[in-house]
């Protein structure tokens, strides 16, 4: 086991690796500091874990018949789905674009974004095609697993009952089997630890889908607003979907999200196994996520994100949500006037309200971990356009 | 109304999939009479029958309690995770497993009768007629097996997962499953009699009632299929997509959907009587009787409607679900929630 520690300080104004380590972080300085402990396996950083094959590249892929009378339409996504490959790969074959990540014999985790019920989730048009891709280079549905923290967010949107066979769907707050053992959803031996405001628990534990069974992760974050960490997209969707005892991270108006999704997604198994990242904004969110349950709030962008950068899908998230916000009058993700507080329920109810100082600097964080890419002059954001 | 309000033998109460229930809680219960917590959550609906209410858990047991107090009379470990409402036939008490098999268990020893070998997790509700067990299972099979001894009458594989309930007529069996297809099948050998392609997956479980199969879709669309050609009578166009089945009470149908709308619809022509808005998404199906509709919803409230209005009529904040319905009788109504409790309330 590898035991790494972090150390956000106000004081020294960085994010340490280690408490002499390389300065990483520009910090808040009406933050105070946290220690994070690292302990996870040791393992080869592999070339297709962040930033993956393609660092910088994002391709943004749009297609106006991809919801058809408020319906996802399964046919345009499996268009959005072959073309985002073949531009992210530079393959002219889908079968091709998706052999450069994946092999039969790997054992594949897609972690999909359940929260949102009904309508802004992962769609399981997305997830589908995703396991036809992964069967067409020749990875059997069993080695296929669906997974989230939260059984009963899996089942209220059928992903249990909607896909294909032979597919898993594990919620890790439950028990799970493999070959006929029964496993428990987190691995006792992989976790973060860090004190957040005072808390019983301090550590949070890695799902053990991730620690010990898959060989790789497809990550299919929604492209959506964050009440605390500015937006859930790659790094956030995979760090607080993965990991447990989350939420302890923020208690308003303050956050930790920053710098803990980034910690959080830098341990190995993570780190390594993540090798593509499609996110999901065929409908998107720009105020009151993760939840959105204030139709107001969500717009029909019927666009997938596709990267093997998590950073640089994310900074693009990022530019296209604080546009949205712009466009609306909302405030910028990066707020910090302390007048635009308020409660869920304001939150709920008006686009200038949200009970947290976002912390979408996580990105940033990211970047600084090795993650991948930030800076917008660096990434190479390809458009293409469908339909 | 067919079901006894001391017979509550099968999801949705009987095996007509009425949802129907002759008692009328039209206030709130006020009194906890018992509950039982279990070691993990359920997903399943409980059944009832002679005092005795049945529940199947995660934790891969069925629980049979005495209805009035609450004493476990007995437990059966099966060898994985419980999603499947239990059937009551004869003296044998029937539910799928995720270990892909049925089981068969005494209802008064809960020891095992037989076990039927299946491929995926059977989620749904084993249904019985006639001396044979139907179910669907998630690796897209569906069997047909002798009652007395578990052997293999025909199965018939489809092409994505099973997890609607099948409704058992005389002649046909009805079901949905999810490659989009309602399919009527010969009960005797499962040949293929008529199949309506839906615009995406059926999950629901069919109700049939006078000449029509009433279930709702992934499309968004509830529809009323003809029983004997599968021809499209009405369909009535929802918010989102369906995956509560439905009852029926009177001349109405009731359904709920992933909108967070209860709808009542004509049975006759599908128009829609009334809707109300629940607490957000709705997955679970309602029961109902001529002047009262109840359902739980997943964020944990359940909630009674008049079935004329869709007025509501109280609300009680436990009872959280996902597939669970409650079971009401005169005496009392029953739940089964997500987190795990099981409560008798009066």
């Amino acid at each position: 086991m590898d035991r790494r520690t972090f150390v956000f300080s106000a004081t020294l104004g960085t994010l340490h690796l280690g408490l002499s380590g390389l300065p990483v972080r520009q910090a808040d300085p009406a933050r105070k500091s946290l220690k994070i402990d690292v302990r996870a396996p040791e393992m080869p950083l592999s070339p297709l874990g962040m930033p993956g094959l393609f660092p910088g590249r994002v391709v943004e892929v749009f297609h106006p018949g991809s919801l058809v009378d408020r319906r996802v339409a399964q046919p345009a996504v499996r268009a959005m789905v072959d073309e985002g490959m073949k531009a992210l790969t530079g393959e002219s074959v889908p079968r091709d674009a998706w052999g450069r990540l994946f092999t039969s014999t790997d054992v594949v985790a897609i972690k999909v974004n359940p929260s949102g019920a009904p309508t802004t989730t992962t769609s399981l048009a997305l997830v589908r095609e995703v396991v036809q891709a992964l069967n067409a280079v020749g990875v059997p549905n069993r080695n296929i697993i669906v997974y989230d923290r939260n059984s009963n967010q899996l089942e209220v949107n059928g992903y249990h009952t909607l896909l294909q066979p032979g597919v898993r769907v594990v919620g890790l707050d439950q028990r799970w089997s493999v070959a006929g053992q029964t496993r428990g959803g987190y691995d006792p031996d992989v976790f973060c630890e860090m004190d957040c405001f005072g808390e019983r628990e301090t550590r949070s534990y890695l799902a053990s889908v991730v620690a010990t069974e898959a060989t790789k992760i497809i990550n299919l974050p929604c492209l959506k607003e964050h009440n605390a960490s500015g937006v859930t997209g790659c790094l956030k969707n995979l760090a607080y979907g993965s990991f447990n005892n989350v939420a302890r991270t923020h208690v308003d108006p303050k956050t930790w999200t920053d710098p803990v999704i980034a910690v959080m997604c830098s341990a190995a198994p993570l780190r390594s196994k993540s090798v593509l990242h499609i996110m999901d904004g065929i409908r998107a969110v720009y105020h009151s996520g993760p939840f959105a349950w204030n139709p107001e709030f969500v717009w029909d962008a019927r666009t997938l994100l596709f990267g093997t950068d998590p950073v640089a899908v994310d900074r693009v998230e990022l530019e296209i949500v604080e546009q949205k916000r712009r466009e609306v009058g909302a405030p910028s993700l990066w707020d910090r006037d302390p007048r635009n507080l308020g409660t869920s329920g304001d939150m709920q109810r008006s686009a200038m309200k949200n009970p947290f100082y976002r912390e979408p600097g996580h990105i940033k964080t990211a970047s600084e971990l090795g993650l991948g890419r930030w800076e917008l002059d660096q990434i190479d954001r390809r458009r293409v356009s469908l339909g | 109304m067919n079901a006894s309000d001391t017979h509550w033998v099968t999801l949705l109460a009987g095996n007509d999939r009425r949802g129907g229930t002759a008692a009328n809680h039209r206030t709130a219960p006020r009194e906890l009479i018992w509950k039982a917590e279990l070691p993990e959550g359920m997903r399943s609906s409980p059944v009832l029958r002679d005092g005795v209410l049945y529940v199947t858990c995660r934790d891969g047991c069925a629980y049979a309690f005495d209805s009035r107090t609450g004493k476990e009379r007995w437990k059966y470990q099966a060898a994985a995770a419980i999603d499947s409402t239990p059937s009551l036939s004869g003296n044998l008490v029937l539910f799928g497993c995720d270990d892909g098999a049925v089981y068969a268990v005494d209802h008064t020893s809960g020891r095992l009768q037989w076990r039927a070998e299946g491929g995926g997790e059977v989620w749904t509700s084993p249904a019985v007629r006639q001396d044979v067990v139907y179910f669907g299972s998630t690796d897209g099979v569906f069997k047909a097996v002798d009652r007395s001894t578990g052997q293999l009458r025909w199965s018939r594989q489809t092409e994505a997962r099973i997890c609607s309930t099948a409704y058992v007529s005389d002649r046909l069996v009805y079901f949905g499953c999810s490659d989009g297809r309602v399919y009527a099948v010969e009960s005797v050998s499962g040949r293929d009699v008529w199949i309506h392609q839906a615009g995406d997956a059926v999950t629901a479980s069919p109700a049939v009632l006078d000449g029509l199969v009433l279930v709702g879709a992934e499309d968004f669309f509830f529809y009323a299929l003809d029983e004997a050609t599968g021809k499209v009578r009405w369909k009535f166009e929802t918010g989102l997509g369906i995956a509560s089945s439905a009852a029926t009470a009177d001349d109405k149908v009731f359904v709920g959907g992933k909108d967070g709308f209860v709808y009542a619809l004509s049975r006759a022509d599908g128009r829609q009587i009334w809707r109300s808005r629940s607490l957000r998404t709705i997955t679970a199906p309602p029961v109902a009787s001529g002047s009262m509709v109840c359902i739980q919803t997943f964020y944990g409230a359940t909630e009674a409607f008049d079935a004329n209005t869709g007025n509501e009529l109280w609300r009680a904040n436990l009872g959280g679900s996902l597939q669970s319905s409650p079971v009401i009788t005169e005496e009392a109504v029953f739940l089964a929630t997500y987190p795990g409790v099981v409560y008798a309330l009066r």
